[in-house]
């Protein structure tokens, strides 16, 4: 039964570089200021690049969400495209809404049914305070609820990891179909306004995209604080021994529940500030490949670092945009060769590059072992 | 064969013949098939419609059938016909073409052709019945345990009402297959519900209702249906048994059929489980290219089907069999390297593995998709798999699922005798009750772990085998029964086979009983709650070792 304890490699001496969350989360807030005063002039990047940049602060904060599991808890979610799914899908009810209460004219997938009106789970969804309470409590709620069955009954590691993924495949089979009213296969899209503003306009767009870069460093810095306090101690204490913190006296469920929650809200914030920057959602997020690859660029920038975790997120998403513009065939394989050199090898991700030649150098030298 | 060796008669029997020929001679002009003569029939034939086609035809099969017409020479005429190759002037000579000659459709002597060839008659959808019973029925006087007998009995069936009597007679006496003869017998029955007398009425209903299918429940729902039935209490009460019969025997059919296609999938299922259970039981590891090693076992069966249609094209019809080695050599050899490259150095951390073999798998079917291409593979079906099996009313025991429900038993054979009867399989147990222990006692854990890897991947490639005549082989043919191989692997625990046994049979059952209720979707929702319900109470599967945690 050892193997199903959730074992991470033991950091010796910790090389990983510590500090690094409050001044990249600075860079991030600057970066955001920047944006909305460049959002105002017609001066500065354009529009296709702020919302690229958006974009990748969205992922950015996905990853920053399960690192915080993960990297900290050692639980591992293989579904976090869920919760992900959960806020894209509210905001986009919204949207939805407010298009089709200001021009009249119904979304496709009404239209598609034959609906003369939004389904009854569509109340209230007009109110943008209504809506963003939603994002932030039904992941909330699902996430309790499913950790709650989970962690009580003491499923970790592994297990953990492929019902978590399991769960994310059913909901994706579930919104591909027609009859649910979120769209189905080909999701929603057609939004015209947020909070009044039209989302085509230059301005709309910077907003959107400072509140990205604000969103993913008010992450960074909140939860450097909180893996820092003593909460945080007990998280990286359940995730080495989980067994020895119960004989301890500490209710470990509350803990890990608690962790699971924020993450699953995290999650859920970046759907919400994704999907009105792409413009459509549908299923696709919901696929158990999205949920992976949020889990490989945390596992390539560093997991249990934050900040690693957030440069993952954001070079492999870059790296992938630009080699599927430029050889679609050949991203599979460097993705691929990506993972396996960096899970061998740099067990720590590359922010651990440094520790990890060092520890190689001592080797050589006939000093320790495998650490 | 049918056809008896002709002796010469004795002398007292032709004098016999004899004297009956003139006695019919005699008899003739009072007769009405003698009107029967080929030029009538192509006259009616070339008139196309219902009536006269049906009044041909009909002649034509009789004729047959009394042996005053060879089944040959209908059988040119009706195919002539059907292929537009009966020319016919509304008043000219009628003509055959046969290639590039034209020919006098009664004799079949070489014709001159006119200046203007005249037209084909149009074949409509209602003189195309007409066409089929003709060829069908042509074709078994012609051959009566032929190849496709079966299938020229299932025209009669469908066209029964337009089947002549008394070539259906002839029909029925010359058959020789009994299966073949029951089914005539069945369109024979057909056609008496419509006789006169009550009694021939009751008992084609008790006939019909001997064969419980769903056409022949709503036939005989139309039947009560109508008043001239309805009148007659006797016909009426058989007529309310007969239905109460097939629908007995159609539900009982129904469950029949939901449990075959249940097992089929459970046999799958547990196919790509096993060897998903036996690696997460001794490593802890979740190989999340399971799938794709189902699609490389699918591939290498492809590719010795391919290898044979070249070199041996004999043996086409054995490939499944003899691709049985291959694939799992192919998987196997494929797992091994995987688990000697990369998964060897993540043994302590498992959930590093699972990100591992994600990217394997990635890669994999990415290399598929470059090497192979995207579209789905062409499997041919052996002989031995094509069709099926009636068992009762429209219960079909079809012979490809029944191949992959009988693989899937040879399988759970090999494995338990693997598992219980080798020193290998006496390791894989040992090391997974209790790893340090067992290498504590000399055993090499590290090569049981590259064996076992390889035993795993070995299974998934014949899964792959398995699934070829059932499924679509694609590059991403894996990805289907990845989700559903962890759910077993979860409900049926680790280290047992039977917990696997009994969690795919489990899920495969529940999905296909649910399917058609609640549609293949909320089957799979469902699924899943049961099982995320059943870990508060059994976290470690069915057959979980005692332990605390």
């Amino acid at each position: 039964m050892n193997a199903l304890a959730p074992t991470i490699v033991r950091r010796r001496g910790f090389a990983v570089p510590q500090g690094l969350a409050g001044p990249v989360a600075a860079v991030l807030a600057a970066a955001a200021v920047a944006v909305v005063v460049a959002g105002r002039t017609d001066a500065g990047p354009s529009v296709y690049l702020m919302n690229l940049v958006g974009q990748a602060a969205v992922y950015g904060l996905l990853a920053v969400a399960l690192d915080l599991i993960w990297g900290y808890a050692g639980i591992l979610s293989l579904g976090h495209g869920l919760y992900f799914a959960i806020g894209g899908y509210l905001i986009a009810m919204h949207l939805v809404t407010v298009a089709f209460h200001t021009s009249g004219t119904p979304p496709d997938f009404m239209l598609f049914m034959g609906w003369t009106e939004l389904p009854v789970y569509y109340a209230g969804m007009d109110m943008l305070g209504y809506s963003a309470a939603l994002i932030l409590l039904l992941p909330a709620l699902v996430a309790f609820l499913f950790g709650l069955v989970s962690f009580r009954s003491r499923v970790t590691g592994v297990y953990f990891a492929i019902i978590t993924q399991a769960l994310v495949y059913v909901a994706m089979l579930l919104f591909f179909r027609n009859d649910t009213g979120f769209g189905g296969n080909n999701g929603m899209t057609g939004f015209t306004h947020i909070a009044g503003q039209p989302l085509s306009e230059r301005g709309t767009v910077a907003v959107l995209c400072a509140l990205s870069l604000l969103a993913a460093a008010a992450a960074l810095f909140g939860l450097d604080r909180l893996v820092r306090s003593r909460f945080g101690h007990m998280l990286v204490a359940v995730r080495d021994d989980e067994a020895r913190l119960r004989f301890l006296g500490y209710d470990t469920l509350w803990i890990k529940l608690a962790v699971w929650c924020l993450s699953a809200v995290l999650a859920a914030v970046a759907g919400a500030l994704y999907v009105p920057q792409v413009g459509i959602v549908n299923p696709r997020v919901l696929s158990p490949e999205l949920s992976l690859e949020i889990a490989v660029w945390v596992a390539i920038g560093g997991r249990g670092t934050l900040v690693g975790a957030f440069l993952g997120a954001v070079v492999i998403t870059t790296l992938k945009f630009l080699l599927t513009a430029w050889i679609p065939v050949l991203w599979p394989f460097v993705l691929s060769a990506l993972v396996l050199v960096v899970v061998i090898t740099l067990p720590n991700g590359f922010l651990d590059a440094g520790g990890a030649l060092a520890r190689l150098r001592r080797r050589a030298a006939g000093g320790e072992g495998r650490a | 064969m049918s056809e008896r060796p002709r002796h010469r008669p004795p002398p007292w029997r032709q004098l016999a013949h004899a004297l009956l020929a003139l006695a019919a001679l005699l008899a003739a002009p009072a007769r009405a098939d003698e009107s029967y003569g080929r030029d009538a029939v192509v006259r009616h034939l070339c008139e196309a419609k219902s009536e006269p086609m049906a009044q041909a035809i009909g002649a034509l099969l009789t004729a047959v059938a009394a042996g005053r017409e060879e089944a040959a020479w209908g059988a040119r005429i009706v195919a002539a016909l059907d292929g537009k190759r009966l020319l016919c002037a509304p008043a000219g000579p009628r003509l055959l073409r046969d290639g590039a000659v034209l020919r006098d459709p009664v004799t079949g002597r070489e014709a001159v052709a006119p200046d203007r060839l005249p037209n084909a008659p149009f074949v409509n959808l209602r003189t195309r019945a007409w066409v089929e019973v003709a060829t069908a029925a042509l074709a078994l006087f012609a051959e009566p345990g032929g190849a496709a007998a079966s299938a020229q009995v299932a025209v009669l069936e469908k066209q029964y009402a337009i089947v002549p009597e008394t070539a259906l007679a002839a029909l029925v006496e010359r058959q020789p297959a009994p299966d073949l003869r029951d089914r005539l017998l069945l369109v024979r029955a057909l056609q008496s519900l419509e006789a006169p007398s009550a009694d021939a009425r009751v008992s084609a209903i008790a006939t019909i209702a001997g064969d419980p299918t769903a056409r022949n429940r709503t036939l005989l729902a139309a039947l009560a249906a109508r008043p001239d039935y309805a009148a007659d209490p006797a016909v009426r009460a058989a007529l309310d048994t007969a239905m109460a019969h097939i629908d007995t025997w159609l539900r009982v059919g129904e469950v029949g059929a939901v449990l075959f296609s249940g097992l089929s999938y459970a046999s799958i299922l547990f196919m790509a489980a096993l060897g998903l259970a036996v690696i997460f039981g001794l490593m802890g590891v979740i190989n999340l290219a399971q799938g794709e090693l189902i699609m490389i076992g699918a591939y290498a069966t492809w590719l010795v089907q391919e290898a044979l249609r070249a070199l041996a094209p004999a043996l086409l019809d054995w490939y499944l069999l003899l691709a049985v080695p291959v694939a799992f050599a192919a998987a196997a050899a494929v797992g091994m390297a995987m688990e000697a490259t990369v998964i060897r150095h993540l043994y302590r951390r498992p959930l590093m593995t699972l990100l591992a073999t994600w990217a394997i798998s990635l890669f994999l079917v990415n290399l598929v998709q470059v090497l192979f291409g995207t579209q789905n593979l062409e499997f041919v079906t052996p002989a031995f798999l094509a069709g099926g099996t009636r068992v009762v009313a429209d219960f079909m025991v079809t012979w490809n699922r029944l191949f992959a429900i009988a693989f899937a038993v040879g399988i759970l054979a090999l494995a338990l005798l693997v598992l219980h009867r080798t020193p290998l399989g006496l390791f894989v147990r040992a090391v997974t009750e209790n790893r340090d222990m067992a290498e504590c006692v000399g055993v090499s854990t590290r090569r049981i772990d590259l064996l076992s890897f390889g035993v795993g991947s070995g299974l998934a490639g014949l899964a792959g085998l398995a699934l070829t005549p059932i499924y679509n082989v694609n590059p991403t043919m894996g990805t289907n029964f990845i989700v559903d191989s962890f759910l077993v692997v979860v409900l049926g625990g680790v280290g047992n086979l039977a917990g696997t046994l009994i969690a795919a049979l489990g899920i495969g059952q529940i999905n296909i009983v649910i399917e058609p209720l609640y549609g293949a979707v909320a089957a799979k929702v469902i699924v899943l709650l049961m099982i995320i319900l059943f870990i508060q109470f059994r976290p470690e599967g069915i057959f979980s070792v005692k332990g605390r945690r």
